[in-house]
């Protein structure tokens, strides 16, 4: 913690299910689930003074205790499998971690120096996080960090650890912890022991037996039981919003005089892939990105990373001379086609029954669209949250970039805004601010 | 070889034989009444009607054998302690917030005590071994890490559990605050000021005369020291309520060094707390679960080895934490004998008592090497309350009484529920007893309570009524699970 963070009087303890899980109950994990392992969510949840009214620690808890009934299997610890080594949860009820912290400046005003790009005011204020690691058996894979601020609002931030879930299920948690919040929801009497959860089925394998690499995954150098992405760069997150006008404006600009309408996420996309090609120019220049974005699975299981799909896209052509709205009509066309990769991959972490390490997020260069994620869905006395940011950890060397919608700045016809918050190598940061700044993406200071 | 069998019919046979001694011996006195009353009766029959006419006309017989009789039973009376009834009680039951699984109890220690990994180890043994469940609690200001104990958290607590108990206490019995006369409160290693009683009396509006007590420093046996004087009190208060409240406030407890000696308490104290109504009113008589037959105190604190097992100081660190030495074990089965010789002559039948008599005598003159007879105390109560203090301690008393796992299970499955929750285990554990529907009317039960000083207290309940299983008891929700199986280690 930076010695001289407004975040201050930091209590730590734990929240887990408030009923025993009785047994041995464990939790296995496919081979994408393993192949997330080295990466985690954080998010924070900001509510205003109204919604945070009456959040006193103890019903903060009461009602993680009783999400926890729900999400046991997020609240054990990881063990590894004797001979394979594969890891595995066991549901022994260890929960989550849970922090309380104070800061002496209203919502707004911490929301200001986040934005400010202030490079020591970083989401690490809000959300506490520990990678896991390295000792499985005491680390939490969640943390919960519950901040009040001077104005009387509070944030909840939460680091998720990616072999859970993807974002949908992480957001689906919060979600559900406010139902719980509001007393709509409870688990009933005491039950006899949680449902065991056995082995996750497998994705269903390609037909033909030789399946090829995916482009999306990298492979690793063994990380043992400490999961921390090894980068060869610092790493550094900048983040900055787009209101629906501006948004809308990056847009026009790009589609003038051309056919195609792609969508805001492949504008912002072409227009930094385009950016950062022109910072790493020459052999760097990054020729293949990976997108994430939400499957059209109807599915959605309360674990596991299966409503995302992971593609990639490779250009034959130089990304850093071509014309931007070119580049995002290009992207729309091989987005709308895009292969998901998840069977791929969980074939090529299986093969050596998930001993080894992978990264997906920064193996290539990724974005990653979070529209169709429930992120304002949280409700507490009735409100909404103010303002939601996500970032990933553990990106690995190429970078990623996270695209969040912001439903609260909308124009009226049907545009919303978006946070943007890229994660790159530390030198590279103020060059694509610059860049930005050049074709208009980010406004003058 | 064919295995010899046992020989049954010998075994049936001493088992009638058995049988036959003791219904001899224990109804002895009614035994030697029925040839009185045939030689009373014949002699009726041999005087003539008129002879009994004339006797019974005769006035000074008449009125001597009257006065007699009346002045008899009025010594009687008046000299008869006053029947001390446990009209009800309440346990408290903490809040799943407050509960701690094991894994989250190492997990926690590993991160307190990072830099004394042999100290976590020892814990992890102890708690593997110590027969607690993944459902005891502790308070909310240890469950931070570090823990947080502050007199205002201290407090927090005291105030959570006792008035949770006091609340659940008037509930259950319909007493209203203005109706207690006597207020004992016993909580060993937490005392403010003003004491937890005044914070009763003030909570609750309690009359200005009042006798409160707050008993502090006696340790897991306080409870049977705060019945007694309860029972005390209300032999001098005629018509008077009294609530007794049980509880250990572990929040400013907690040890917060390493020496693997005062660990041992964190890993088995738990929280909890037990408010009991005693009354002498003649009116509660019949809606009373319990009376009170005896309550036995032993103290072994002229020793200095028992008077220093269980020892509070400061460990090289300055940390405060309770010492627990290794002969503890030995010192708590001498104090159970002594408990058990003072207790013996007091309930059990006169077959046992003769029993033991007659061995005692052998040995001193015959030959001392007879087995010394241990009184089957089986035969005088139907239900045991042995303080859950941890595993070894039910484990010896089971041993020394030779009871059965049955008569055992009740502080077995209390350690496992609740943990050691010191003076309030006993009622946890007879709540349980009642939640398994098998108090009836005319059940005794035995509470011993041992604890620092080194003190062996017990108590002798009959019970009153037939107690059907309570809904609103700590119990209800998780009856039907227990009895588990306690493994000898559990694997974390």
């Amino acid at each position: 913690m930076v010695s001289d963070s407004p975040v201050y009087n930091v209590k730590i303890s734990s929240v887990g299910p408030g009923r025993a899980t009785v047994g041995e109950v464990v939790q296995h994990y496919g081979g994408l689930d393993l192949a997330m392992k080295l990466h985690y969510l954080r998010g924070v949840y900001f509510l205003g003074k109204a919604a945070a009214e009456g959040m006193t620690t103890t019903h903060i808890k009461e009602s993680m205790f009783l999400l926890c009934n729900d999400y046991y299997m997020t609240c054990g610890r990881f063990r590894r499998s004797v001979g394979s080594g594969r890891p595995y949860m066991k549901c022994n009820d260890c929960g989550a971690r849970f922090l309380e912290a104070q800061c002496d400046l209203t919502l707004e005003e911490w929301l200001d120096g986040y934005f400010s790009g202030n490079a020591s005011w970083n989401i690490g204020q809000l959300v506490y996080h520990l990678p896991v690691g390295p000792e499985l058996f005491f680390s939490p894979p969640v943390y919960l960090q519950v901040t009040k601020f001077k104005c009387g609002g509070m944030s909840l931030g939460m680091s998720w650890a990616h072999i859970l879930g993807d974002i949908y299920t992480a957001t689906d948690f919060i979600n559900n912890w406010g139902g719980y919040l509001a007393g709509h929801k409870s688990n009933g009497p005491f039950h006899q022991q949680a449902q065991p959860i056995l082995n996750r089925p497998l994705l269903p394998t390609s037909p033909n037996g030789q399946t090829p690499e995916p482009l999306s995954l990298k492979r690793v150098d063994p990380v043992g039981d400490h999961w921390v992405t090894a980068n060869n760069f610092k790493m550094e997150t900048f983040s900055f919003r787009l209101t629906a006008t501006q948004a809308a404006q990056i847009t026009a600009r790009q589609t003038h005089n051309k056919s195609k309408k792609p969508s805001l996420f492949e504008s912002i996309t072409a227009a930094i892939w385009k950016s950062i090609a022109k910072i790493r120019e020459g052999i760097n220049e990054p020729k293949r990105v990976t997108i994430i974005r939400k499957t059209n699975s109807s599915q959605d299981p309360m674990t596991g990373n299966n409503r995302i799909a992971i593609g990639s896209v490779s250009a034959e052509f130089s990304v850093a001379d071509s014309d931007s709205g070119d580049l995002a009509g290009w992207l729309s066309d091989r987005i709308g086609e895009l292969a998901d990769e998840k069977n791929l991959i969980d074939e090529a972490v299986e093969r050596d029954d998930g001993a080894s390490d992978y990264v997906v997020y920064g193996a290539n260069l990724t974005f990653v669209d979070l529209a169709g994620a429930d992120l304002y869905g949280l409700e507490s006395n009735g409100q909404g949250p103010e303002f939601v940011c996500y970032e990933v950890q553990g990106v690995g060397d190429e970078g990623a970039v996270v695209v969040v919608p912001w439903p609260k700045s909308s124009d009226g016809e049907g545009n919303e805004g978006r946070v943007v918050t890229a994660i790159l190598p530390e030198e590279e940061v103020e060059k694509l601010k610059l860049e930005l700044r050049k074709i208009g993406v980010l406004e003058e200071d | 070889m064919p295995p010899i069998l046992p020989d049954f019919s010998s075994t049936v046979r001493l088992k009638y034989v058995k049988l036959g001694y003791q219904t001899l011996v224990n109804h002895f006195f009614y035994l030697l009444l029925i040839p009185l009353l045939l030689a009373f009766t014949v002699e009726i029959l041999r005087t003539g009607p008129q002879e009994l006419l004339n006797l019974y006309l005769d006035l000074a017989v008449v009125l001597s054998s009257s006065f007699l009789i009346t002045s008899v039973a009025t010594v009687y009376f008046m000299s008869k302690p006053r029947t001390v009834y446990l009209v009800d009680y309440a346990c408290y039951k903490p809040p799943v917030t407050c509960r701690v699984p094991f894994s989250t109890f190492m997990e926690h220690s590993r991160l307190i005590l990072k830099d004394n990994p042999k100290s976590v180890e020892f814990q992890m043994r102890i708690l593997e071994r110590s027969g607690l469940g993944e459902e005891t609690c502790l308070p909310p200001a240890i469950h931070y890490i570090p823990p947080k104990p502050t007199m205002e958290s201290a407090r927090g607590e005291a105030e959570l559990v006792i008035f949770s108990a006091v609340d659940s206490l008037f509930e259950r019995t319909g007493l209203k605050p203005r109706d207690i006369d006597i207020l004992i409160v016993n909580c060993s290693l937490f005392s403010p000021t003003p004491s937890l009683s005044a914070m009763v009396v003030n909570k609750y509006k309690l009359r200005s005369n009042v006798k409160s007590f707050n008993l502090s420093g006696m340790g897991c046996s306080a409870g049977m020291i705060s019945i007694d004087l309860a029972r005390d009190l209300l032999q001098v208060h005629p018509n008077s309520n009294a609530v007794v409240v049980s509880t250990e406030i572990i929040t400013p407890n907690y040890y917060q060094g390493k020496e693997r000696a005062m660990l041992l308490p964190n890993c088995l104290f738990r929280m909890g707390g037990a408010a009991i109504l005693l009354s002498n009113r003649r009116s509660h008589r019949s809606r009373a679960k319990y009376r009170l037959v005896h309550v036995v105190r032993t103290h072994k604190g002229g020793d200095d080895k028992a008077y220093r097992c269980v020892y509070e100081e400061e460990d090289r660190e300055g940390k405060v934490g309770i010492n627990l030495s290794k002969d503890l074990m030995a010192i708590a089965g001498e104090a159970l004998k002594s408990n058990i010789t003072t207790i013996g002559p007091l309930v059990l039948p006169a077959s046992e008592q003769l029993l033991f008599l007659m061995t005692l005598i052998g040995r001193k003159i015959f030959n001392p090497k007879w087995k010394p007879y241990i009184p089957d105390f089986k035969q005088a109560f139907e239900h045991f309350c042995i303080h859950a203090g941890g595993r070894a301690v039910i484990d010896e008393l089971q041993k020394n009484l030779q009871l059965s796992a049955e008569h055992v299970e009740a502080s077995r499955m209390t350690l496992h529920r609740f943990g050691n929750t010191s003076s309030s285990s006993l009622w946890y554990e007879l709540s349980y007893i009642e939640a398994k529907g098998r108090m009836r009317r005319g059940d005794r039960v035995w509470q011993i309570a041992f604890g620092s000083g080194f003190k062996c207290n017990s108590a002798v309940w009959k019970c009153n009524r037939t107690i059907k299983s309570p809904t609103d008891c700590p119990w209800a929700d998780c009856i039907d699970r227990y009895p588990v199986h306690i493994p000898e280690v559990v694997k974390l």
